[in-house]
């Protein structure tokens, strides 16, 4: 696979304002072929405190997986606005994520970020489609995580996909968060997801939601942020987005050992519903 | 009751210490303390143990962190059914919470646990004026809409101003250098004795980081793994170079000869004797006896001398004199309070009208005073300073050989000292 290297991380602006135009194109879907790499990437730990603080994590020298996520994500931006790329960010849904920290990561380590698009698939709605993220340090594989968005009404051949629903069972929740309304605003200032869905109602309503959402990386790094001290020192996690949270709102979580891992999810407030099911495997 | 048991130090950990507003400016005391309990768990195989208790606290403490320790614990590696209590006494707390836990495994009440402390000046709470938070409590209480608009009209534009917290004396409106300059100049400590402690603590806290003192003391926190104040290469002409901060423009005290605002948090691991042993557990040094006293200031004491006063009588309730320890460990507030309190127990008036003394309690020996540097060299995160202290001087003193003492001072504001005397195991 071709590999770009970028001098540096592309700033969130241009780049997105190209992923947020729609894709108007007809006829069979197309996704880069090549991959975008970042090499000697440093932290910026100010803004990892930031992010500590909006997600509820202790400010630690050990990073979170999630933040190493956030530290790929101007790339799929880079990708999604690419001209080989026939779908764009806007409009698309995260549907389901997974990443694995294979070694703690600490926030002075200076890290190689690749990221590419995979295994475009069909799906009852459109299509899926997998960002796949590596982080290196040095030759050392520390992180990778598999992002799959759902592109509605992406043309791709073939047999719809089915995607395995995940276990779900109806739980009392351990604790109840009350999401400010400005709580988009705050992740976006420290993730850098500058999509207005989360922070403008305007914007929100274009895509269907009554009100701005709150991104589905927040949630999923506040559930792991609520047993952080009980997660091994490395793991895997997945979750699925199952629906979007309004903002303001009040949301459930709740997280129980599970066999070798924990299983988590993040529910309506009484637990009926989920918004985020979560699993950590060791 | 239970018959007193022997509870000792089993060791310590903490942050290395940072200049307020430096590289621990976005961390809060909660972060602080969570790394230096997980440090502590780290080096000695606690993470997953549920503990007896931990005693914690801090000075400067956002009233959301009303169970700061606690909170703490459950960020830690320690687990989470290990209860915590919050203590404070100025910045006798990280004293006061090892005492706490002493005393309780001494009398049985516990077997392991751990005293802390903990000082972010960087994150601060910031309050409203007093004006305004009556003024907004009426508000909430108010049940007609005419009544909360009274309330809310009763604000005044200076209110609005928001309050950051000061290190001034309630009852005197002075500061603590305020004070502690009336205190320099009643005692004629110089200048030049005020540079030379700071220049010793300097040198010998960049001795201890040279010769491996702190590897099994302090954990790096967020990139940094030493004390970020100590100036190795500082001399008498540079700090002779700096201008005067308390005590007017021919006063005495600079900055480099007193505290600096600091960040920071220490842990010391406390244990009966036969559970560490049991546990595998190294045992440094036991607490003999300890004191608290205070003095008058709003009568006009020196602010900072009540340690003074609990060391004479710690010493006359174990018969022992002033000269009766390996080491002493004297608390850096400024450089001018330990020279203030080592010419009290020089003064013959000072120990006989104050102290109610028969003459001058003594003189120590100057080269078994802070030798592993003090406070002004590694700087003073208020409630964090007692655990740096007393892990240090357990290290010292075990590696002194059994039996070695200790005396350790420190005072705090309020009139307020706790002092204690530490044994080699």
């Amino acid at each position: 696979m071709e590999v770009r290297e970028l001098a540096s991380m592309p700033s969130m602006g241009a780049q997105f304002a190209k992923a947020m135009v729609p894709s108007f194109h007809r006829g069979p879907a197309r996704i880069p072929t090549h991959a975008v790499r970042v090499s000697r990437l440093t932290q910026d730990r100010t803004r990892l405190a930031g992010y500590d603080r909006v997600c509820g994590f202790t400010v630690r020298d050990q990073v979170a997986p999630t933040w190493l996520h956030v530290l790929t994500f101007p790339l799929h931006v880079a990708l999604l606005s690419d001209p080989a790329s026939s779908v764009r960010l806007a409009g698309v849904v995260h549907v389901s994520n997974r990443m694995r920290l294979h070694r703690p990561v600490t926030a002075d380590e200076v890290l190689d970020v690749t990221v590419w698009v995979d295994n475009l698939r069909p799906h009852q709605r459109g299509a899926l489609l997998d960002l796949v993220g590596e982080i290196r340090v040095g030759d050392e594989l520390v992180w990778d995580g598999v992002s799959t968005y759902l592109a509605p009404g992406a043309d791709v051949a073939g047999e719809p996909v089915a995607v395995p629903k995940p276990e779900f069972t109806v739980t009392e929740p351990i604790a109840r968060w009350r999401l400010p309304a400005d709580l988009g605003r705050q992740y976006r200032a420290v993730s850098g997801d500058p999509n207005p869905i989360h922070t403008h109602a305007l914007a929100a309503k274009a895509f269907g939601f009554a009100r701005p959402i709150i991104h589905g990386m927040w949630t999923h790094a506040r559930l792991l942020a609520g047993f952080e001290a009980r997660l091994p020192q490395t793991y895997g996690v997945e979750v699925s987005f199952t629906k979007p949270i309004l903002l303001p709102g009040t949301i459930g979580a709740w997280w129980r050992p599970d066999g070798e891992g924990w299983a988590a999810a993040a529910t309506t407030p009484d637990g009926a519903k989920p918004y985020l099911i979560l699993r950590v495997a060791s | 009751m239970n018959a007193p048991r022997s509870a000792v130090i089993v060791g310590g950990n903490r942050t290395p210490f940072v200049k307020a507003g430096g590289a621990y400016a976005q961390a809060s005391n909660l972060d602080l303390l969570t790394a230096a309990l997980d440090g502590l768990a780290a080096r000695f195989g606690l993470a997953g143990q549920q503990l007896d208790e931990v005693a914690g606290g801090a000075v400067l403490k956002h009233s959301a962190d009303f169970n700061l320790t606690r909170e703490a614990v459950l960020g830690s590696a320690l687990a989470p059914t290990t209860p915590a209590v919050d203590l404070q006494q100025a910045c006798g707390t990280g004293l006061e919470t090892v005492l706490y836990l002493h005393n309780k495994i001494s009398m049985g009440q516990a077997e392991v646990g751990i005293g802390a402390g903990v000082d972010s000046a960087s994150d601060a709470p910031i309050t409203v004026t007093d004006g305004l938070r009556r003024a907004l409590l009426t508000a909430n209480r108010a049940k007609t809409v005419p009544a909360r608009l009274a309330a809310f009209s009763a604000i005044r534009p200076a209110q609005l101003i928001p309050v950051a917290p000061q290190v001034v004396e309630p009852r005197t409106g002075l500061s603590m250098g305020e004070h502690q300059a009336a205190t320099t100049a009643r005692w004629g400590i110089t200048r030049e004795a005020q540079d030379e402690l700071a220049l010793a603590s300097h040198q010998h806290l960049a001795a201890a980081w040279s010769s491996g003192f702190f590897d099994d003391l302090v954990t790096a926190y967020l990139g940094i793994s030493r004390d970020g104040l100590l100036r190795a290469d500082t001399s008498m002409e540079k700090l002779a170079a700096l201008k005067p901060v308390f005590g007017g423009p021919d006063g005495t005290m600079t900055a480099g000869n007193s505290t600096a605002l600091t960040d920071g948090a220490a842990a010391v691991l406390l244990a009966e004797q036969g559970w560490a042993a049991t546990h595998g557990l190294p045992a440094l040094a036991r607490i003999v006896d300890a004191q608290v006293a205070a003095v008058d200031h709003t009568s006009g004491d020196d602010l900072l001398l009540a340690p003074a006063h609990a060391v004479a009588r710690l010493l006359a309730r174990q018969r022992m004199s002033l000269g009766d320890f390996e080491f002493y460990e004297l608390h850096e507030a400024f450089a001018s309070t330990v020279l203030a309190t080592l010419a009290a127990w020089e003064s013959d008036t000072y120990c006989r009208d104050q102290l109610g003394l028969p003459g001058a309690l003594g003189s120590i020996d100057r080269s078994k005073l802070n030798v592993n540097g003090s406070s002004l060299a590694a700087g003073h995160p208020f409630a964090a300073t007692g655990g740096r202290i007393v892990a240090s001087l357990a290290k010292q003193l075990h590696a002194r050989g059994s039996g070695a003492r200790g005396l350790v001072s420190i005072c705090a504001a309020g009139g307020q000292g706790v002092v204690a005397i530490l044994e080699a195991v």
